[in-house]
C-alpha cells in the first residue's frame, strides 16, 4: 500500500500519525497485506460466508426500553460535566 | 491435585484473609498480574451462600465488574470505572466467589505477551525475564503463581489458552455463544469468547458449568437445547466417551521442545488406551491470514467508539469536536491497536471488501467444513497451542509479525466456533509446555475427559513462584 492509501485510510479511522509513525506502521501494514493475500489460492466457488460460527437465522428481541438505575456511575466517567451535561469544544 | 476446597472460606475469615493478601502484595511485583487488585470491593456487604463462597478469582481487565475499573489494557480508557458487572462475572458472584482484582492484557486483546499493555509489564511465574503469554497474561500469570485458583480471560484467536500453555495451567476456549459476553469489551466480535484459566481440570469444570448458559441480554448467546438454527460439527453419533483422538500431523514448523513434547503426549494418551492417529488439517496454512483479516475488520468497526468524548482518555485542548476525537484515538491507542484499525479499516473500505473481508468469511466456512469432516473420523483432536515456549521480553523475543503468524494453531477453533482446551503437558527446559484439545461444538465434556486421565498420568506442576499454602 502507498503512503498516500496509508494517509487516506488513517483519516477514514480518526487517526492523526506522525510521519514516524506512518512510515512504521507502512511496513507493518505492508507485511499483513502481504500475508492477507495467501487467502487468493483458495477457491471460494460456492461457499457461503460465515458471520455466526453456528447460527445461521437472524435473531431479534423486542425493541423495549429498560431503565438503567446507576446513571450518576455513567456520567461521572465523562472526562468534563456541567451539571448533567457533558462538555465538548465548541462546534462552530 | 489442585481443588476448590482449599479456598473456599478464604476470603471470609479475616484471618486467611490477611494472609492471603498478604501473600499476594508480596508476589505482585515480581509477577505484574494486576493492573488493580483490591478484594475489599468484593467484599462490602454479605456474600451469598453458594458453593464458591469466599473463593477469591480474578478477572482480565477487559470484562467489566462494578466499582472496579475497566480499562483494556488501553490509555484510552484510563480511569474508566465500571458501572455494571458482566454476566459472567455476576454468576460466579452469586455462588459467593468474590473478585478480587482485574488483570493485565495486552492492549485490547491485542497481543500473544501482554507487552502491549499500557499499563504494566507482566512476568512468566515460572522465569521472569520471559512473558506470561498473551492477551491474558495476567490472569493466567496471577493462576500459575498461586495467587487465585481461576480467573476469567477472553479469547479471540488464542488469548486464554497460550498463556495458560506458556504459565503451565489450563486454559479453556468454549464453544462460541456459550457464554454469555455481556460485559466483555468487543474485539472481533464473531470471534470473541469469555474464556477460564485454572490450576486443574476440576476447577475449570466446575467454573465452567457455573458460567456458562443463555443470556437474553447477549444476542449471539447459545446454548444447545435451546436454539434452533444451529448448524456445524456435533461429532459423529454423539460418543460420550472418547475413543479416537485426532493428531495435528504435518511439518507444524515447531520448536525442538515443544516437539519433542508433542510427541511424549502422543505417547502418554496412547498409553491410557486412546486410538492416536494422524489426521490433516487441510486449511491450516490459511487461519492466520483469514483471522486477522476478519479480526481486525470487526476490531476497527467496534473500536470506532472510542472518541473521548462520553468516556475514557480526553486530549489537553482540541479545538473543535472532530480534532478532540481525533487527538483522543491518536493519543489514546498504542501502535499494536492503531495498527489493527489502519488494517481492519482498509480491508472494509470499499472496493477491497470482496478481495479481504468477504473472501475470508467465505474461507472461514471451508474451515468450519474441515472440521465436520474430521469430527466425523474422530472424537477429539490433538494440537500445538503454540510453536514456541514462553518467549523473553524485548528484541530476544519474538517480533509482532512473527507472534502473529505463530497464532496458526490457536485461531481455528474461534473461525470454526468450536470448543478447545490448553493442557499443561510438562516441563521442557524448565519451562512448560501446553497443547490443546478440541472438540465438536457443545462438546466441552468431551476435553475434560482426556485432560483429567491425562493429567492422572503427567501431574501438574507449580511454578518456582507458587508458595501459595491454597494451591
Amino acid at each position: 500500500m502507498d503512503l498516500q492509501e496509508l494517509r487516506i485510510t488513517a483519516s477514514l479511522a480518526y487517526l492523526d500519525l506522525e510521519e514516524e509513525e506512518f512510515e512504521k506502521l507502512q511496513m507493518a501494514v505492508e507485511q499483513m497485506l502481504q500475508y492477507f493475500s495467501k487467502m487468493m489460492e483458495v477457491d471460494i466457488e460456492g461457499l457461503s460466508p460465515t458471520t455466526h460460527a453456528l447460527v445461521h437465522e437472524n435473531r431479534t428481541r423486542p425493541d423495549q426500553v429498560l431503565p438503567f438505575e446507576d446513571t450518576e456511575s455513567l456520567l461521572e466517567n465523562a472526562p468534563e460535566t456541567e451539571d448533567r451535561f457533558i462538555v465538548i469544544p465548541n462546534i462552530l | 491435585m489442585s481443588s476448590l476446597s482449599s479456598w473456599i472460606g478464604l476470603l471470609t475469615d479475616p484471618k486467611t484473609c490477611d494472609s492471603y493478601i498478604h501473600y499476594v502484595e508480596g508476589l505482585e511485583p515480581q509477577i505484574g498480574a494486576f493492573i488493580q487488585f483490591d478484594p475489599r470491593i468484593g467484599l462490602k456487604g454479605s456474600l451469598p451462600e453458594g458453593p464458591f463462597k469466599g473463593v477469591p478469582f480474578a478477572v482480565k481487565d477487559i470484562l467489566a465488574v462494578k466499582g472496579f475499573r475497566l480499562t483494556c489494557g488501553s490509555r484510552i480508557l484510563e480511569g474508566f470505572v465500571s458501572p455494571y458487572t458482566a454476566t459472567a462475572v455476576e454468576r460466579l458472584q452469586r455462588a459467593g466467589a468474590v473478585v478480587v482484582g482485574k488483570t493485565n492484557m495486552d492492549e485490547f486483546g491485542m497481543g500473544s505477551s501482554t507487552d502491549t499493555s499500557f499499563y504494566k509489564r507482566t512476568n512468566n511465574p515460572w522465569d521472569t525475564e520471559r512473558v506470561a503469554g498473551g492477551s491474558s497474561g495476567g490472569s493466567a500469570a496471577a493462576v500459575a503463581s498461586g495467587m487465585v485458583p481461576f480467573a476469567l480471560g477472553s479469547d479471540t484467536g488464542g488469548s486464554v489458552r497460550q498463556p495458560a500453555a506458556f504459565c503451565g495451567i489450563y486454559g479453556l476456549k468454549p464453544t462460541y455463544g456459550v457464554v454469555s459476553r455481556y460485559g466483555l469489551v468487543a474485539y472481533a466480535s464473531s470471534l470473541d469468547v469469555v474464556g477460564i484459566c485454572a490450576a486443574s481440570v476440576e476447577i475449570t469444570e466446575e467454573v465452567f458449568s457455573l458460567i456458562r448458559g443463555k443470556d437474553e441480554r447477549d444476542q449471539t448467546s447459545v446454548d444447545e437445547a435451546g436454539t434452533t438454527g444451529i448448524e456445524g460439527s456435533h461429532g459423529k453419533g454423539f460418543n460420550r466417551m472418547v475413543q479416537r483422538i485426532g493428531v495435528v500431523s504435518g511439518n507444524l514448523g515447531l520448536d525442538p521442545g515443544v516437539e519433542r513434547a508433542y510427541r511424549k503426549t502422543q505417547e502418554v494418551l496412547r498409553s491410557l488406551g486412546y486410538e492416536v492417529r494422524p489426521i490433516e488439517l487441510s486449511m491450516l496454512e490459511y487461519y492466520a491470514p483469514v483471522y486477522y483479516t476478519i479480526a481486525t475488520a470487526e476490531a476497527s468497526a467496534n473500536l470506532a467508539r472510542y472518541t473521548g468524548i462520553r468516556y475514557g482518555y480526553r486530549p489537553e485542548y482540541a479545538e473543535n469536536p472532530e480534532e478532540l476525537v481525533r487527538k483522543a484515538r491518536s493519543e489514546g491507542f498504542g501502535e499494536e491497536v492503531k495498527l489493527r484499525i489502519l488494517l481492519g479499516t482498509y480491508v472494509l473500505r470499499s472496493g477491497f471488501q470482496d478481495q479481504y473481508y468477504q473472501r475470508a468469511q467465505r474461507i472461514r466456512t471451508a474451515i468450519r467444513k474441515d472440521f465436520d469432516r474430521v469430527f466425523e473420523e474422530v472424537d477429539v483432536i490433538l494440537s500445538p497451542v503454540f510453536p514456541t515456549q514462553a518467549f523473553k521480553h524485548g528484541v530476544e523475543g519474538l517480533d509482532p509479525f512473527q507472534q502473529k503468524v505463530a497464532d496458526r494453531f490457536t485461531t481455528a477453533a474461534n473461525l470454526a466456533g468450536i470448543p478447545a482446551l490448553s493442557f499443561p503437558a510438562g516441563l521442557e527446559e524448565g519451562l512448560p509446555v501446553g497443547f490443546q484439545l478440541m472438540a465438536p461444538v457443545f462438546r466441552e465434556e468431551l476435553l475434560f475427559q482426556v485432560a483429567r486421565k491425562f493429567a492422572e498420568e503427567v501431574p501438574l506442576l507449580k511454578a518456582p513462584s507458587n508458595t501459595s499454602p491454597w494451591s
